[in-house]
């Protein structure tokens, strides 16, 4: 008998557990967040002060968030894709995972923070910086790079870390730099990636994933958002920021609304609340180091202090979207190996 | 009942016959394959058929693509070359320390001291070893650059992904091989001696070949552990050392093409299914029956000369030295404020631990805690079935069970996403996907841990007590199921650390409603936190050590004199 008993365990736990699932009853909202908890979540608690809708979230990187959205497409989990670098949301474009909608601001927000086809709409910018560990300069009697050719010294030898463009935004927004530094002259661009690459100790999964070893000295320098880069800092590691004077591109962070969303219409509430200043007023307040996308809100001081007088290009999303998986698969062929 | 091979000879019909007079097995048979296509067989066979299928009909043009690239096929090459050399050390470190543990009369508490350094690296969250790995050997490591002054010094490559993983993976050598090791009788040396054989040919001659299967074994569980790990790889690879798992995971979350990743998934199916079927039928059919319950009086072991037996402590003592400075790095690293940059002493990362981990640690233990029993009974009972029973369908059972082990996690963990996020059966969001995926992913081990008690055991027990009258059901009862309990716990303790440590399926897995402590260390790594995530991983490493410890005292109140105790199996 006790065999029979055995038996049934797993069976009731099952029944149990196929009920478990079920949602409460007061309005929520459940997202998949491309930004880190730690910023993310003091924004849905203010969203949730403002609005009394509570949203359920989840963090995931770029590329893990966007192959759950199009796994689920058919039986969508979630409303809302909120933050990542927008060419993530491009890419969805093509897999047909979103629903176009345009929130109040939308008109307000300058062409290049917002989709043609309402599919996404901007909600911050972040540009690219290098990054470099002060000891290490000091050591190799060098100042912190402000041109792309200064990383090429072979005083860097081995000793930059930068983000594997097959999973990193930040590598591919890093490449579009180049290209456009180099007159979107490709060969040019690759030629210099692969001297580049010479120098490069590893190309991390994560775009933020050399700042700590950047930070450690274990690397030299390194080329990462500027969200990253301050964290680095404010974490209490000894790093110099600078800007190539050629030039550095910038990416747009994005909010989309999911195709077959359960709750569309609370999903559009925090898309409303997101794009306008009622939220991006609260970068400043949590230290969440991104440029405010809608014109009326201000830079924090000190960020604006630190990006004054660099020159900072958005990239062509519209070229980049249309060329990116040519360039990264030429990436992955020629220079990664 | 008589033994299994002894019924082998029967046609199908009388195969089929003996199925239907025992109920009892034929309805647990029914449940059991239910179970195994429900949670292997249909999420493997719907990703098939998207990956080989384009709008309906048969392409194989992205498969040959893929196969096409040099850089995958030289990915391929290197995932075997991996594999094998984790196998190769990782067999040889672990049958060192399982022989020093067994055969060298050590204290109860040396034994002790390195069972609880080696079972550190098995009950560690991912990463971990790695991190530690940078630390110390990066270039400006704590022991290339402070300690020995090397500056520049490379980390990435085959050389420290080797290192890492076989710390990582040796455990599992050292506990299949002692639980072995510690089953041979040692009269049987005392015969080989008595008859003037030297030490040395007693090992060879003796010791050594009634060992082979518990090799072979341990081999097949390194390999197929480095064949499935992509932590380990996506942090200390580097770009000039691809291997497989790492490349499905970054073609489907960085390139989005997931049916590229799983084609490179699939290709991985190959080598792991030709070793365990070399394992299967090559060492399966070498039969050791050291368990005879005639044994008499353990006598002392005299296998090692007292010079060796130094030797091979010191080496032991050694290895766990590197091991625990590793943990205290960790622990180290989980209390100051920023390691490398501000060592005050701050408890500030546990204080986010206990706030906001507490969600994630609660469902950990939630799912962790369901998980065990039915991991446990899931991997004695088809051990014991594909081991002792003759029915239709007995080798098919064993190899369908054993492939979501064999499969790299990503591609587990995107299957089940895939198939239960539709109806018939929608089970994403619930924590049953999550259970199953541990259950049936980590089973394998416990069910291995069945059959290779199983088969060390005489036949003749169990016959002596049908031939007292006892029915199948009170033999199982009173005979085979107090020696295969140790195998239950084995199949337990591994879905419990599993659940506790694995990432690589469960990523895909989790969701808004449950969580994992493992994805928080991930995404505090991601964020920057190293402390918090060292905290966690500390966490983690306590809880699990808890927990095992409580099994295994229970289980030293309980077992059978004779039985293996629990640490002796955790890994096999």
């Amino acid at each position: 008998m006790r065999r029979w008993g055995l038996c049934f365990v797993p069976v009731l736990l099952l029944a149990l557990f196929l009920t478990a699932g079920a949602a409460p009853a007061q309005q929520t909202l459940n997202a998949y967040s491309i930004w880190p908890e730690n910023w993310a979540r003091p924004m849905f608690t203010e969203f949730e002060k403002a609005t009394g809708i509570k949203v359920n979230f989840i963090r995931f990187s770029s590329g893990e968030a966007l192959a759950r959205i199009i796994a689920e497409k058919n039986n969508p989990r979630v409303d809302v894709l909120f933050g990542g670098p927008v060419e993530t949301h491009i890419a969805g474009i093509k897999e047909d995972v979103f629903e176009p909608y345009k929130p109040p601001a939308f008109a307000e927000l300058a062409p290049r923070f917002r989709d043609s086809q309402a599919y996404w709409v901007g909600i911050a910018d972040d540009p690219l910086v290098f990054m470099s560990n002060n000891k290490f300069l000091k050591e190799k009697g060098l100042t912190p790079p402000t041109s792309w050719n200064d990383l090429l010294n072979p005083a860097y030898k081995g000793m930059i870390q930068m983000a594997d463009a097959r999973t990193s935004g930040t590598a591919v927004t890093r490449i579009f730099s180049i290209i456009e530094v180099n007159g979107r002259d490709e060969n040019k661009a690759f030629d210099y990636m692969k001297k580049l690459r010479q120098n490069v100790q590893v190309y991390t999964k994560s775009g933020g994933g050399g700042t700590i070893p950047v930070g450690l000295a274990q690397a030299g320098a390194g080329i990462f958002f500027i969200v990253d880069v301050l964290k680095t800092r404010q974490e209490g590691y000894d790093v110099a920021i600078s800007f190539p004077k050629e030039g550095i591109g910038t990416s747009v962070e994005a909010i989309a609304l999911l195709k077959g969303a359960k709750n569309a219409a609370v999903g559009k509430k925090l898309i409303d609340w997101a794009a306008s200043p009622a939220m991006q007023n609260f970068y400043a307040s949590y230290k969440i180091n991104f440029i405010p996308a809608h014109p009326k809100v201000k830079t924090e001081a000190s960020l604006a202090e630190i990006i004054k007088g660099a020159k900072i290009f958005p990239i062509d999303e519209e070229w980049a979207g249309q060329n990116r998986k040519r360039i990264v698969d030429r990436w992955i062929k020629e220079v990664l190996p | 009942m008589p033994d299994a091979t002894a019924v082998a000879a029967l046609n199908p019909s009388d195969r089929l016959r003996r199925m239907l007079r025992d109920p009892l097995l034929l309805s647990i048979l029914i449940i059991l394959w239910a179970l195994l296509f429900l949670f292997i067989a249909y999420p493997l066979v719907s990703l098939l058929v998207r990956t080989f299928t384009d709008e309906g009909k048969l392409s194989l043009a992205g498969v040959l693509s893929i196969l096409g690239d040099p850089v995958q096929r030289q990915a391929l090459w290197n995932s075997l070359l991996l594999g094998g050399l984790v196998g190769l050390c990782g067999t040889v470190l672990g049958f060192l320390f399982a022989f020093t543990a067994v055969r060298t009369n050590l204290s109860k508490g040396w034994v002790l001291f390195l069972d609880a350094a080696i079972i550190l690296p098995l009950i560690s969250p991912p990463f971990t070893t790695a991190i530690a790995m940078i630390f110390s050997f990066g270039p400006r490591g704590l022991i290339t650059y402070d300690l020995l002054g090397i500056s520049g010094f490379s980390i990435y490559g085959l050389h420290s992904t080797l290192f890492s993983e076989t710390i990582t993976f040796f455990p599992i050598a050292y506990l299949t091989l002692k639980a072995i090791l510690s089953g041979i009788d040692p009269t049987v040396e005392d015969m080989a001696f008595s008859l003037g054989s030297s030490r040395w040919r007693v090992f060879r001659t003796v010791t050594l070949p009634l060992t082979v299967p518990g090799i072979a074994n341990a081999f097949l569980l390194l390999f197929a552990a480095s064949l499935a790990d992509f932590a380990t790889p996506l942090i200390l690879a580097g770009n000039s050392f691809p291997i497989l798992p790492t490349q499905a995971y970054l073609q489907i979350t960085g390139l989005f093409d997931l049916k590229g990743g799983a084609v490179l998934s699939f290709v991985l199916l190959v080598p792991a299914f030709a070793v365990f079927l070399l394992q299967r039928f090559w060492v399966g059919r070498k039969y050791y029956v050291t368990i005879t319950g005639k044994v008499g009086a353990r006598t002392e072991i005299k296998s090692v000369p007292p010079w060796m037996r130094c030797v091979l402590l010191v080496v032991c003592l050694l290895i766990s030295a590197s091991i625990l400075y590793f943990y205290a790095l960790l622990f180290y690293a989980s209390i100051v404020k920023a390691f490398g940059a501000d060592f005050t002493i701050t408890w500030r990362h546990y204080h986010v631990v206990f706030s906001e981990g507490l969600q994630a640690i609660r469902d950990t233990l939630i799912i962790a805690g369901i998980g065990m029993p039915l991991g446990g009974i899931y991997s004695v009972v088809v051990g014991y079935l594909v081991c002792k029973k003759e029915f239709i369908s007995r080798q098919t059972m064993e190899i369908v069970s054993m492939i979501n082990y064999s499969l790299p996690g990503t591609i587990v963990g995107i299957a089940y996403l895939l198939v239960f996020n539709d109806p018939p059966i929608m089970l994403t969001g619930t924590a049953i996907i999550i259970i199953a995926c541990y259950v049936f992913r980590y089973g394998p081990t416990g069910i291995r841990t069945t059959v290779a008690i199983l088969q060390q055991i005489d036949p003749s027990i169990e016959e002596a007590s049908f031939s007292l009258g006892a029915s199948s059901g009170t033999t199982f009862r009173r005979v085979t199921l107090p020696l295969i309990l140790p195998a239950f716990f084995a199949g337990l303790g591994v879905v419990f650390i599993r659940s506790m440590t694995a990432i690589s399926a469960t990523i895909f897995l989790i969701s808004i409603n449950w969580t994992l402590i493992t994805v928080r260390i991930l995404e505090k790594m991601t964020e920057l936190e190293l402390g918090v995530a060292a905290a966690f991983s500390i966490l983690v490493v306590l809880i699990v050590f808890i927990v095992i410890g409580a099994i295994s005292l229970f289980l030293r109140l309980f077992r059978q004199p004779g039985a293996p105790d629990m640490a002796n199996i955790l890994g096999g």
